[in-house]
């Protein structure tokens, strides 16, 4: 099966034939305890909300006694996960998506090691409690491991999942990362995934790095956009594919319904203050969504940019080609 | 094997050599201490030594974890340098600016030099652990009461004057002011800052004070002629070194200098490392995982090295990278620079995950 076929695939009628063949009882077995599909399609979008205040970290790190991973619950089907700062000072956001034939989870976290962070455990527990819920058997879901572009703090922990059943993991170089979606003319290419009556779209997002995605989920209308665009300092790498990802964005949302625009990460105060890099605690931080509205500010105020520089939008730090001097700090010392 | 004769003295397992000899005081005997091990009365210690008191920075500091929420190690790691010196390190993972905190004894009290960057006891307990090492000092000298002064190299700086607050009330205890103005007056300074010098006397050991202005106004070295020890916070470190006035600092560091060439320290111990054990290269603010730290001693002629680069950067906002520090003027803390030393090997520290 090639990959095209594969993201558009039924997951569930390739394991109901499969059993077919081994035994005559198979399908009506599968048939029985089954549950009805949970429609996504309907009554969209679904409602949904965010946390008040994500957990952000503590003064003292060894005295941080916060979940490993915070797990929020969007809706049933949609739970968002945060990583604590005191584990990680990236604490990158990763959406998980629960279709009735396949799970999508984005983003690994910052942290390799299962004994250090077991991001594992928590995936399958969430996914246990999804199926105890809906009567389902999670050896029948498939994981999608994917991440949304090709940095260390949104794919660390993928090894933990190279030995779980059932599961698919995106490789790590931009070629795998193309082919595990299927496509072939990146960035303009949008494809879209079958969850099992949910749908993701996908699309090139680059400019931060060259390896990067869109998702869009048609069920709750989360526009995620990886580290190209969130609340904190967006580092452009590459100014031109970057201002023509936010194109397609905006060309996005002007045709489709979007709830929510998300990012990755979050390294800005509610008043605007810059939380600089490495920082393990956030005490007043902003909120992870942004409105269409937000976004289209920003490409508003993308157009005037015409040097590399740091600009404030309002919304973000849009950092124009200065990672490696990136610095929103002045001395504060100074006397 | 039988034992055919009694066991001879062990010099190495009794410390002293031969307890026999004069330096050794009656019922010295296994022990590297030269102070009795039931003392009928207060000790009285000779802090008058040929050259640098001896003493050991031997102990790896705590580094941190990569999981900064896992990480177990003390909260406070206290280093006994001598029988009368000990160098406290802030566990990485309770703040990263991990600063370094200094208790020095004398006859007639102890010093404690700067306090640490967290305030909540609970998470760093420094009140608990000094109390806890000056009982143990007062009885072995055989004291029932030590009297603690606490001065600060700078009381603006929050990375060593968050501490203070946990000693508030405690008995004995003489704390330093910390406006600029009434430490001035505290140290008998008044019209001779920042060129004249003060002194602590712990009984027996004079600690002398120098201002050394320019990472911050308020900022002093302290010298403890004993051990021969510059003391010199975050004016003078293995690390990103924040100049706040940069005339102030050249002038500073030329005093120190003069100074220096008086008294000839042996070593100059900061208040943070940052640098890493590769020349140059130096940790990010904020990390909580520093397996490669350099040693946190620096040779005495770092003073002219700073001193002259110093001067080269006097008057421009940038950062300058040398071996074992890095000068920043005026730029923000985060400043990157592409432009490394000439002359200094590139050594890329293997990179943990």
């Amino acid at each position: 099966m090639d990959r095209r076929t594969f993201i558009s695939y039924n997951a569930a009628a390739t394991v109901a034939l499969t059993g077919n063949a081994l035994t005559t009882f198979g399908n009506s077995a599968v048939a029985a305890t089954r549950p009805a599909p949970i429609d996504f399609q309907s009554n969209l979008p679904a409602p949904g909300g965010f946390p008040k205040r994500w957990i952000s970290g503590s003064s003292s790190c060894m005295d941080n006694t916060d979940p490993p991973v915070q797990v929020h619950w969007y809706n049933a089907h949609t739970a968002i996960l945060r990583q604590n700062k005191a584990y990680s000072f990236e604490a990158p956001f990763t959406p998980l998506y629960f279709g009735n034939d396949r799970v999508l989870l984005l983003d690994e976290g910052f942290t390799t090691l299962r004994n250090d962070w077991d991001l594992r455990g928590v995936i399958d527990e969430c996914i246990a409690d999804w199926c105890s819920r809906n009567g389902r058997d999670p050896a029948s879901l498939e994981l999608l491991v994917a991440f949304s572009h090709l940095h260390s703090d949104h794919y660390a922990a993928v090894n933990q999942f190279a030995d779980r059943p059932n599961t698919r993991y995106m490789g790590l170089t931009h070629e795998e990362m193309l082919g595990f979606w299927g496509m072939t003319n990146y960035p303009e290419e949008s494809v879209t995934l079958d969850l099992g009556g949910r749908e993701i779209e996908i699309w090139g997002s680059p400019g931060h790095v060259v390896s990067e995605f869109a998702y869009y989920d048609n069920y709750t209308q989360i526009l995620y956009t990886g580290d190209m665009f969130y609340r904190g300092r967006c580092y452009i790498t590459y100014w031109e594919p970057w201002f023509a990802s936010m194109k397609r964005l905006i060309d996005f949302v002007d045709t489709h319904p979007v709830t929510h625009v998300m990012g990755c990460h979050v390294e800005i105060s509610k008043d605007g203050t810059d939380y600089p890099y490495g920082l393990t605690h956030q005490p007043d931080e902003a909120p992870v969504q942004m409105t269409v509205q937000q976004l289209r500010e920003t490409f508003a105020f993308a157009k005037t940019i015409t040097e590399p520089g740091i600009y404030f939008t309002g919304t973000v730090f849009l950092c124009n080609q200065t990672r490696s001097t990136t610095t929103i700090d002045s001395n504060p010392y100074r006397y | 094997m039988p034992q055919t004769s009694a066991p001879a003295l062990n010099p190495t397992a009794s410390g002293n050599g031969n307890a026999a000899l004069g330096y050794n005081p009656p019922g010295v005997r296994n022990t590297d201490s030269a102070v009795p091990l039931h003392p009928s009365e207060p000790v009285v210690h000779d802090y008058n030594s040929d050259g640098p008191a001896p003493g050991r920075l031997a102990f790896r500091w705590t580094y941190g974890s990569n999981v900064a929420a896992k990480n177990r190690d003390p909260r406070v790691q206290v280093v006994q340098y001598n029988e009368d010196s000990f160098v406290l390190r802030q566990n990485v993972c309770v703040h990263w600016e991990a600063p370094f905190t200094y208790l020095l004894f004398g006859n007639q009290g102890a010093l404690l030099i700067d306090s640490g960057a967290t305030a909540n006891a609970k998470h760093y307990p420094l009140r608990e652990t000094v109390d806890a090492i000056i009982t143990r000092w007062g009885q072995a000298r055989g004291r029932s009461k030590v009297p603690l002064t606490i001065a600060l190299t700078s009381g603006e700086d929050i990375a060593q004057n968050q501490g203070l607050v946990q000693f508030a009330g405690r008995p004995d205890t003489n704390i330093v002011p910390t406006p600029l103005d009434v430490m001035k007056q505290h140290y008998g300074f008044r019209s001779s800052w920042p060129s004249g010098t003060g002194a602590i006397d712990l009984g027996d050991r004079v600690i002398e004070v120098i201002p050394t202005p320019g990472t911050h106004k308020d900022g002093v070295a302290f010298y403890d002629p004993y051990c021969q020890i510059l003391f010199t916070g975050d004016f003078l470190y293995p690390g990103k070194i924040n100049i706040s006035n940069d005339r102030d600092f050249v002038t500073s560091l030329e005093r120190l200098k003069t100074f220096a060439a008086d008294r000839s320290p042996k070593w100059i111990l900061g208040g943070h490392i940052e640098m890493m054990f590769v020349p140059g290269r130096y940790y990010p603010r904020f990390a909580t995982y520093k397996p490669y730290e350099r040693i946190l001693q620096l040779a005495p002629d770092v003073i002219n090295e700073v001193l002259q680069y110093a001067r080269e950067i006097q008057g421009k906002d940038m950062l300058l990278i040398r071996p074992d520090f890095v000068l920043f003027n005026g730029v923000s803390p985060d400043q990157r620079t592409p432009v490394w030393p000439e002359g200094v090997p590139q050594i890329n520290p293997p990179r943990p995950f």
